[in-house]
């Protein structure tokens, strides 16, 4: 009897400990194909988010070192640096370049290192000039950490398009800012009170002129002109009605907003680095700018007769 | 002939000055140290020129050339400062110094010697247009040429400021 019922209790708890060790197994089973399940999924994800790991084609590289260059061109960089940005990049890469930059298209000829048979020669046209020192700084960083970070195609296209699409100064600021630095030049030669009232509001008025017919893509002549000619035709009030001493002054100042200093500047300095023909043509524009100004002036001197003075 | 009075007269113009750089910094949207930059360079520039030609003495056109220089070197100093390129502040920090009276003055003799008939002043307002117009031109190119000099004698600096490491 004693010896029956010990038999019994050790098969049952055999039975026990071989039921608990099936479960355990079998849950195991399960967590391991939860977790490989999951592990699928998750490697799947990735793929979608990252569908190409591999080398991008040469194809996708100029387009997107031409779209790179065409933005430093429209945002105002001089020659030398966009030269100088996108071999950086390009050496990167594993291609050579050879950049020709002009006022209105960049073309560029790009040629593997490795295969020189594998070139491609891309011409892109260039947008009309709207200065943002923000997107070249930014875009020379980005051609500096191309080459120490080892980025590859996809981060630096989204970071690309990051830089691109950021906002601007509000365009109030910038419209108040400036009738306040115009104002300012006013101060600097030795205007009056009066004078530097008048320029203020004739700034802010000229300036919103230009804002609004850029905003309509007028011609830029069209636009220069019309913005000289209303900010000098209310700064010459100032002489119509005998305001303060210095009416000379608010009259000369009052168009200096609109001198297209960095063009100037550029035109200048790629004329000193060699690159003489888009020099001279960043120089005819820039000039073409000025003589629109002194059109506008000349206009508005002539209808309140100040030619006589 | 530094006294006090010249150096409040100078602190006035650099002042003067910062403001101007700076309404004429927004318009090409830079990042804010950027325009703090140019605000700076722009007051020492200008308070520099302006103290060189009312106590030293010198011609505008070469006072410019020798502010725009300093601009231009104090640019590199700060571009690698603020890891951003020289041009972004040293552009609008020029601006100030552009001379507008001159040129205004330009255009106005023009159009006094169009209208005129009495060949006399004609000759007087010749004379106001070539005087005027010159230094417009040097001025400019003092300017530009003052500036770019640091960049062409540091070319490896200037165009590695935005390098991180």
């Amino acid at each position: 009897m004693h010896k029956k019922q010990l038999e019994i209790q050790l098969v049952q708890r055999f039975s026990k400990a071989f039921a608990i060790l099936v479960i355990i197994s079998l849950t195991a089973k399960l967590l391991y194909d939860i977790y490989y399940l999951c592990s699928l999924i998750f490697y799947l994800f990735q793929m979608t988010i990252k569908p190409n790991n591999t080398l991008a084609s040469i194809q996708e590289i100029a387009d997107l070192l031409t779209d790179i260059a065409a933005e430093l061109m429209t945002t105002g960089a001089h020659t030398m640096r966009i030269t100088q940005n996108i071999s950086r990049m390009a050496e990167k890469f594993g291609y050579s370049i050879e950049l020709s930059v002009f006022q209105l298209s960049i073309m560029m000829t790009i040629t593997s290192k490795i295969d020189s048979t594998n070139r491609l020669t891309v011409i892109k046209k260039n947008r009309p000039l709207a200065l943002n020192f923000r997107i070249v700084s930014d875009l020379s960083a980005l051609s500096w950490d191309t080459f120490d970070k080892n980025l590859t195609y996809d981060e630096i296209k989204l970071r690309f398009h990051d830089i691109v699409t950021q906002k601007r100064i509000s365009r109030w600021l910038v419209l108040i800012l400036v009738g306040c630095a115009n104002a300012s030049f006013c101060a600097l030669f030795k205007g009056d009170l009066y004078a530097v009232g008048l320029v203020f509001l004739a700034t802010l008025v000229g300036f919103f002129t230009r804002q609004e017919m850029i905003k309509k893509h007028i011609n830029h002549l069209i636009v220069f002109t019309t913005s000289a000619f209303v900010a000098s035709l209310l700064a010459g009030l100032g002489y119509v009605f005998h305001l303060g001493t210095t009416p000379e002054v608010a009259l000369a100042s009052s168009v200096l907003f609109l001198i297209p200093g960095v063009p100037l500047i550029n035109s200048i300095l790629d004329i000193i680095e060699g690159h003489v023909l888009t020099g001279i043509a960043r120089l005819v524009n820039a000039s073409s700018l000025i003589v629109c100004i002194a059109v506008g002036l000349f206009t508005s001197m002539l209808i309140l007769g100040l030619e006589k003075l | 002939m530094i006294n006090t009075e010249m150096i409040r007269l100078i602190v006035i113009d650099g002042a003067l000055a910062a403001i101007a750089a700076i309404g004429f910094a927004v318009i090409s949207n830079p990042s804010r140290k950027a325009i703090a930059v140019s605000a700076l360079l722009a007051a020492i520039g200008h308070g520099l020129r302006f103290g060189l030609i009312h106590s030293a003495g010198l011609e505008i056109s070469l006072a410019t050339f020798v502010a725009a220089s300093c601009i231009g070197l104090l640019s590199i100093l700060f571009a690698r400062i603020i890891h951003c390129p020289a041009e972004v502040f040293s552009f609008p920090s020029l601006l100030p110094m552009i001379p507008g009276l001159f040129a205004y003055r330009t255009i106005l003799g023009l159009i006094k010697f169009m209208r005129t008939s009495d060949s006399i002043k004609a000759q007087g307002f010749m004379l106001d247009f070539f005087h005027n117009g010159l230094t417009t031109m040097f001025v400019l190119f003092a300017l530009v040429v003052g500036v770019s000099l640091p960049v062409l004698f540091f070319p490896k600096t200037s165009f590695s400021v935005t390098r991180k490491y």
